[in-house]
């Protein structure tokens, strides 16, 4: 029975010379699970939007959209709010109330209903999800995961038919992330609810999903259960973004039927490549460039009761390198940043750039020329109403004559490929897009330290790559690069180094290969796939590279 | 938990508007000491910093230093300064201003302890939805843009934007971080009243819901709260409470009607600190029977 | 018609109010009848607000402004009187009307008061803010066209708040208004009335495009304000 029915649907924004919809058309079966997937900026969150009625953009529709049977136009004002449900991708902004209880009660306060039906729907929703521990707390006072819980539950108070997820895990670190499609997954299987969700981190979810819708271009690629989806996007670029066994099998060009899970994958590489047990990677020596920042002995806390942060961390940074930090919520990471930019003052222990106490940088020598740091979320650093307004403010700060500027902006764009949003204002940008332009803007800096926040937050595997490129790029100019990130399998790609952060320490560091391959869980799913044939691959590529002979 | 917290903040919020009118606008000594009295022992009853209560005293000393100075009514003098009288009736008066002063605030302070933001949303919400709505998506807007503002700080910082330690920069630097600020909260509140939409809101019939319900207990003590008050007015409209600052201090004798009067509101503003004893004591005796 | 109700209520309870300072609170009627009339003056906006027709994002970026200025109030912590608060209710006065104004102006007394500390000066606090924005609504068209005259708006407010307050202070201690009294209010408060107007223009000067900007964009994208 299907219970959404989209006919040929076509979509032009105001202004928009190009379709960002062009003859969509697909249905969805009463209680499937089903997956959108494709590059940022293909036409997902338009066509998401599209489906629920009350955050229909603005432009020319046409086609049809049928809900039960009906068009979606037609629909009872109640009906259209309270059937259809929609997560988006940032926790904070849905949140429109300051009491978690009073939040789970919006919707239903919406729809008018008496106290005591509101009362039993948020007590069982509260239990359901869980939530009752912090059912009277301030919604602010939450974790990222906590929040993205309580949007889910505030939308499925209202019983809904189908739910409409944006990259719903986009802003979380992989355990919240994890706890939250579990929670989709049993919504799914105990209430037979109907899912359509939009999303990039695909290893988990791929292989449960029922159908996997694949976009590109505002067009629908492929329409197929996932196994069937992997193999008519093999060599597609999309294919980038499927889990790692997928892409193994895809690089190996295999005519086995796909293998979607670590497990599956094993099992594939054991029957078809058992013959090429125990090949190695060889990583290339690095050269050691000399260190630039040191950290030594640092111990650091927020407030004289408070718990020490860091404890006793000792690390340094060579020029020429990427470290990647790694470690779960809460360990330490964000803290080392803010205690190596300078921005925190350890209370034992020092931070020496270039050999020179970071206390000892007078002023604005620090952060102008030397250091730099990309903070988490990039649009605390923007404020013009377009990107060429705020680089250019960048460099009246950095005292550049302003006959340079356009030499230095054009440059710039060049180097990034910025050339598209010089005239953009950032917020309208997608959070790819505002990443890199954040990137860019702290390049004119001129850093030969760039530290990051979680650079890969939200992004697809696509531009993921493309930013891998650039921080390469980077790093053979000589930079050092240190980024903390919750991203196992982006460190594995772009480190020379990596460290695993846990109780205010890092407790172990390497090359990836080195540091991956001793790792039973904290490690990336190529490696979990391949540890029995191969002990120290950790990339797909390399995995597919040691299974056709190549040496590495 | 303090006893005083389960009552309806609809009963509570009348019992706190009745103190109040009485204390503000009735100037006579034995209420004023009343409230202050009640006042003291119900903070202190609460939880939360108990340091600056001494103030309060203080505070009193300096009101009643102070009125002498601007006010020269009176007929017992005291003193002369700089040819003008000082006299008891302005001191006095003065005192009694400190205590009253004293006690409002005391008062104000147990209020905002109690009728926690939640309570107010609700209480607004039962006469006026939409402002609640405003109230509550504003009380939820505050710790996250305190927050934004420290990152914004940082960013901009890191990124060399500041200039050197001075004051004028410093300043620059705030102004700068407050106008990132505005922008960032305009924007992110459009996604917010997109999720309001997406939830149904403007739908007709928007109901009011709350955490609190209205309990039996909850009535009687808006009946008894009524009462006490009733007899306090009383006293007031037939003029018993009536006290005479200038130009001499005249102290009207109390009939029955009056000192009737002058115990109701002594039990009014003793009443939350009866509920807390009460609430003891049944916790007491409640653990001795097991 | 129940328009017309709530309309006369309000109406009517002014004279009550007149009626029961006179006799019941005799000594103190000036401060109390000018207490109840602020906080009358209150409801009857928040009423009117109540009955209009307001749409999610209208009702969201009055609560961002609202939140706004309460962060304001408390960011600027370090310099007593150096705030963007009357500045953030011009502002929406500018741009969304004089009632939304007002709404801005006399929640931000409420809600900041519950970390600066209630009082009976809260009514008070209210009623000013929120008039400060009602009236730049009625000037909104000479605000948004002249730079001078939102700078000379923005000053003219910080001294109205300041002296208005001290009205308050004055008639709350004496019951009744005494000139010498209110002087020395006024005295005291001299340096914040500087302050205020100083932040005022300052804020109103800083803010004034990137708002309209903002919203401008806002407006664009989004189809509504």
């Amino acid at each position: 029975m299907e219970l959404l029915k989209v006919e040929n649907l076509s979509f032009t924004y105001p202004g928009a010379g190009k379709k960002a919809l062009e003859g969509v058309s697909f249905t969805l079966e009463r209680g499937s699970f089903n997956l959108l997937c494709g590059r940022s900026g293909c036409g997902k969150s338009t066509l998401l939007r599209l489906l629920k009625r009350e955050l229909a953009p603005y432009g020319e529709r046409s086609g049809e959209i049928r809900y039960k049977g009906a068009p979606l136009e037609a629909l009872e004002p109640r009906v259209s709010a309270g059937e259809i449900g929609f997560v988006t991708q940032n926790p904070e902004e849905q949140i429109v109330t300051d009491k978690v209880w009073h939040e789970l009660a919006f919707g239903l306060e919406n729809l008018g209903l008496p106290q005591a039906d509101i009362r039993r729907r948020v007590g069982e929703m509260a239990s359901y999800f869980g939530i009752q521990d912090w059912y009277h707390r301030d919604t602010d006072g939450l974790s990222g995961g906590q929040k993205q819980l309580l949007n889910l539950a505030a939308v499925m108070v209202l019983q809904p038919r189908l739910l409409l997820l944006d990259e719903p895990t986009g802003q979380l670190d992989p355990i919240a992330a994890a706890d939250f499609m579990a929670t989709l997954q049993k919504l799914n299987r105990e209430l037979g609810l109907t899912i359509l969700l939009a999303e990039h981190r695909l290893e988990e979810v791929f292989p449960i999903a029922h159908r996997v819708i694949a976009m590109e271009e505002g067009a629908i690629l492929s329409d197929a259960p996932p196994r069937e989806t992997a193999a008519a996007l093999r060599g597609q670029p999309l294919a980038q973004g499927l889990p790692s066994a997928c892409r193994i099998w895809s690089g190996l060009g295999a005519a086995e039927p796909c293998p979607m899970t670590v497990g599956e994958g094993r099992e594939f590489l054991e029957a078809g490549y058992g013959s090429r047990r125990g090949a190695r990677v060889c990583p290339p020596a690095a050269a050691p460039g000399e260190p630039v920042l040191e950290a030594e002995h640092i111990w650091f806390r927020y407030a004289r009761e408070a718990p020490d942060v860091l404890r006793d961390l000792s690390l340094s940074l060579r020029r020429g390198e990427i470290f990647s930090v790694l470690g779960g919520n809460g360990t330490g990471k964000t803290t080392t940043l803010g205690v190596l930019s300078g921005l925190d003052r350890p209370y034992r222990g020092q931070v020496l750039l270039e050999g020179k106490k970071l206390r000892d940088w007078r002023g604005t020598s620090l952060y102008r020329g030397k250091l730099a740091l990309l903070p988490q979320n990039p649009k605390t650093l923007f404020l013009r109403p377009t990107l060429r307004e705020d680089l250019e403010e960048q460099l009246r700060a950095m005292e550049i004559p302003r006959e340079a500027w356009p030499r230095k902006v054009a440059e710039l764009a060049d180097r990034l490929g910025l050339e598209d949003f010089l005239a953009r204002h950032p917020y309208d940008l997608s959070g790819g897009e505002q990443q890199k332009c954040a990137l860019g803007r702290l390049l004119l800096t001129e850093p030969q330290v760039l530290l990051l926040d979680e650079p890969t937050k939200g992004l697809d595997a696509d531009f993921k790559n493309r930013f891998a490129g650039l921080l390469g790029d980077l790093r053979d100019r000589g930079k050092a690069i240190l980024l903390v990130t919750h991203d196992v399998e982006f460190a594995a790609q772009v480190s020379d180094r990596c460290g695993l952060f846990f109780d205010g320490q890092l407790i172990s560091q390497g090359p990836p290969q080195e540091f991956f391959s001793a790792n039973n869980f904290y490690t990336t799913a190529a490696s979990r796939i391949s540890r029995t044939l191969f002990p120290n691959a950790v990339l797909c590529r390399e995995v597919v590279a040691l299974c056709q002979g190549e040496t590495l | 938990m303090n006893a005083f917290s389960k009552v309806h903040p609809g009963v509570a919020s009348v019992y706190f508007l009745g103190i109040l009118l009485f204390s503000m606008f009735v100037m006579n000594p034995v209420l004023e000491l009343l409230t202050l009295l009640g006042g003291l022992l119900f903070c202190s009853s609460l939880p939360g910093d108990k340091k600056g209560l001494g103030g309060y005293f203080g505070m009193i000393l300096i009101m009643a230093l102070v009125n002498p100075l601007f006010s020269h009514n009176g007929v017992t003098p005291l003193f002369f300064m700089n040819g003008n009288a000082v006299t008891l009736e302005a001191l006095a008066y003065g005192a009694a201003m400190g205590v009253m002063l004293g006690g409002v605030l005391l008062w104000c302070r147990s209020f905002s302890l109690l009728m926690t933001s939640e309570k107010l949303v609700y209480l607004v919400g039962r006469g006026c939805p939409k402002l609640a709505v405003v109230l509550s998506s504003a009380l939820r807007y505050v710790p996250m843009l305190k927050r934004q503002a420290r990152r914004v700080e940082r960013a901009q910082r890191a990124a060399g934007l500041f200039g050197p330690d001075n004051r004028a920069d410093r300043l620059r630097a705030s102004l700068r971080v407050w106008a990132v600020l505005v922008s960032w909260s305009l924007e992110n509140g459009v996604e917010t009243a997109r999720s309001m939409a997406a939830r149904g809101y403007g739908l007709r019939g928007r109901t009011n819901y709350g955490n609190v319900s209205f309990t039996l207990r909850d009535g009687v003590l808006l009946g008894v709260v009524a009462a006490l008050s009733g007899g306090v007015l009383a006293g007031l409209l037939a003029g018993e409470l009536a006290f005479s600052w200038y130009p001499a201090l005249v102290w009207r004798e109390p009939g029955p009607l009056g000192a009737g009067s002058y115990v109701c509101f002594g039990a009014l503003a003793l009443l939350p600190v009866c509920l807390e004893w009460e609430e003891r004591i049944r916790w007491n005796y409640s653990r001795s029977k097991i | 018609m129940k328009k017309y109700v709530s309309a006369a209520l309000l109406l009517l309870m002014v004279p009550a109010v007149v009626v029961l300072g006179a006799t019941v609170f005799r000594d103190k009627q000036y401060a109390f009848v000018s207490l109840a009339v602020a906080v009358l003056a209150c409801g009857a906006f928040f009423l009117s607000f109540e009955r209009r027709e307001t749409g999610p994002i209208r009702l969201v970026l009055l609560a961002v402004m609202t939140a706004l200025s309460v962060a304001g109030r408390l960011l600027f912590a370090v310099l007593p009187g150096f705030k963007p608060v009357t500045a953030m209710v011009v502002l929406t006065a500018m741009y969304f009307g004089g009632e939304a104004g007002f709404l801005t102006g006399a929640l931000t007394a409420v809600l900041s008061n519950f970390y600066f500390g209630q009082g009976p000066w809260t009514p008070f606090q209210m009623v000013t803010w929120g008039l400060l924005g009602f009236v730049a609504g009625l000037l909104r068209n000479r605000l948004k066209a002249s730079r001078l005259f939102l700078a000379l708006y923005g000053a003219v407010a910080g001294v109205a708040f300041s002296l208005l307050m001290d009205v308050w202070t004055a008639v709350w201690i004496d019951g009744t208004l005494t000139l010498s009294r209110y002087l020395a209010a006024v005295a005291t408060s001299g340096g914040y009335m500087l302050l205020y107007a100083l932040s005022n223009v300052i804020f109103l000067l800083l803010l004034r495009k990137p708002m309209g900007e903002i919203l401008g964009r806002i407006q664009k994208k989004y189809g509504i304000t």
